[in-house]
């Protein structure tokens, strides 16, 4: 783990040019550029709110449904984007891989800070909401930290397996724009589970975003701490994943020359 | 240093490319008839044995297909030998055909900061030697603040070659890209890697142009159907 470390360290220059260029390219050409981080989950929660106030008026939750729905859409957008980024970078970078060496790991790692230069900007509409509704603020909100790691290291461990699979298995980008959509609808995003039974509740749990994400509201918005054993329980389980993702990961990165 | 000790490289030919999960799985409960195992794969180098001293350089020679550039990936770790050891000692810059990793939404100046990160230099090293490369690369200034899909092929292939000869490393693994450009950067190129080797460079030459591999060469290796001959 040591050494695998060491050797990114090493190439750090590249992952931060890697990083630098998949932002431009992303946004060069587009005539609002880097504003599209902020529109996707800003319309998401228009239409959410639109539909659970005009089409079907449901009570939600005790806040404003607006902000409630934004808290779970960030954490939620950058999940999904950097996934979605993630699977086909191996594929796409098919003229590099075969024609040189340096650690594999760093091109769906590159398109992961991507997706979080996105996540910090839709971050700052967020805190703007804060003001508007009024919102207060507790020391709980310091829980929103240690959640996002926990965050980080799942979404880092999933754009590993997954890419790594897209180079044997094609199949795992057709299927991504499906699989994400289902996921979308697990994630307590338009709903809280708070008054769900307890058997939905650990259904849903099965879905480590739950967790996350759930909390990183409550702990936001209403001002909630989070269930220490569980905390430790769900970061256990995720650095578990982490630790064999990457094993994973470097163990079958030399056969990516041969089999893209 | 490098020293290949017995290498064997097999490549499936079949079931390299997409494969997906419903094969696999209707596979898994096909039984499978055992004398199908020896179809389907093909070995691309058979034993190779030979070794490069630092400051030498090492001219392969063979028809296509004979294994020279299973010869450099192996070298340069982008894919790992079947059966065999492999030595090497310092940093490899393998110099990727016509700007492998050029992005063509990007201009010439970016995309000398990307592939010189990807063949492994730091920021600060690119920066020191930028005003080199692009004067190698014979670009004209205004240029190389153009999107390199706006660029001829000669300009891609010489600002490749360009960055790739820059490079801070101790062995380079040059493939056919002698081929490219006019002759007056042809004659810039070899001037270029002679003068990596007076630097004490190792360097490892594929080209079928055996005039240029004998003046650049201190040895040649024969190759063929994945034996040294």
């Amino acid at each position: 783990m040591l050494k695998i470390y060491r050797n990114l360290i090493q190439y750090k220059d590249l992952l931060l040019i890697l990083t630098w260029r998949e932002i431009s390219v992303r946004y060069r050409q587009t005539s609002i550029g880097i504003a599209w981080a902020i529109i996707q989950p800003l319309s998401l929660m228009l239409v959410f709110a639109f539909i659970f106030t005009y089409l079907m008026p449901t009570r939600v939750s005790g806040y404003p449904k607006m902000i409630f729905f934004y808290a779970a859409l960030v954490p939620w957008t950058f999940f999904s984007t950097a996934i979605n980024y993630a699977i086909p970078c191996l594929v796409n970078q098919y003229n590099l891989i075969t024609k040189i060496y340096f650690p594999r790991e760093i091109l769906p790692i590159s398109q992961i800070i991507v997706a979080f230069v996105d996540f910090l900007l839709a971050s700052i509409l967020f805190v703007v909401f804060m003001f508007f509704y009024d919102i207060e603020l507790t020391w709980n909100v310091l829980w929103f930290f240690p959640l996002f790691i926990q965050l980080i290291l799942f979404t880092t461990a999933m754009s590993l397996t997954l890419s790594s699979l897209n180079v044997f298995y094609r199949d795992v980008n057709v299927a991504s724009g499906f699989i994400m959509r289902l996921w979308f609808f697990m994630t307590p995003i338009f709903y809280s589970i708070d008054t769900l039974s307890i058997k939905i509740k650990l259904l849903l749990f099965l879905n480590p975003l739950t967790f996350i994400i759930e909390n990183m509201r409550r702990c936001l918005i209403e001002g909630r701490g989070v269930i220490v054993w569980q905390f430790l329980i769900v970061s256990f389980i995720l650095l578990v994943y982490f630790y064999l993702s990457i094993v994973y990961f470097k163990k079958i990165e030399s056969k990516f020359a041969d089999i893209i | 240093m490098i020293i290949l000790n017995d290498i064997w490289k097999q490549y499936l030919l079949h079931n390299n490319t997409h494969r997906s999960i419903r094969e696999d799985v209707v596979n898994l409960f096909k039984a499978k008839p055992k004398t199908k195992q020896s179809d389907g794969t093909f070995w691309a180098l058979k034993g190779v044995n030979f070794s490069v001293k630092k400051g030498e350089c090492l001219g392969l020679y063979g028809p296509n297909g004979s294994g020279k550039s299973t010869i450099l990936k192996i070298i340069g770790n982008i894919t790992s030998p079947t059966k065999g050891t492999l030595q090497v000692n310092g940093r490899i810059a393998p110099m990727i055909q016509q700007g492998a990793g050029f992005h063509l939404d990007l201009t010439g100046r970016e995309n000398i900061y990307v592939n010189a990160a990807i063949l492994g230099m730091t920021i600060k090293q690119i920066k020191k030697n930028i005003a080199a490369i692009i004067e190698f690369s014979g670009l004209d200034c205004d240029m190389i603040d153009v999107p390199v899909k706006k660029y001829s092929t000669g300009m891609y292939v010489r600002l490749g070659f360009s960055i790739a000869v820059h490079t801070e490393a101790d062995i380079f693994l040059i493939d056919e890209i002698l081929a490219v450009g006019d002759e007056d950067f042809k004659k810039k190129c070899i001037n270029q890697i002679l003068h990596l080797k007076k630097l004490g460079r190792t360097l490892i030459v594929v080209t079928h142009n055996m005039q240029q591999m004998e003046e650049v060469s201190d040895r040649i290796i024969y190759i063929n159907k994945g034996v040294i001959e």
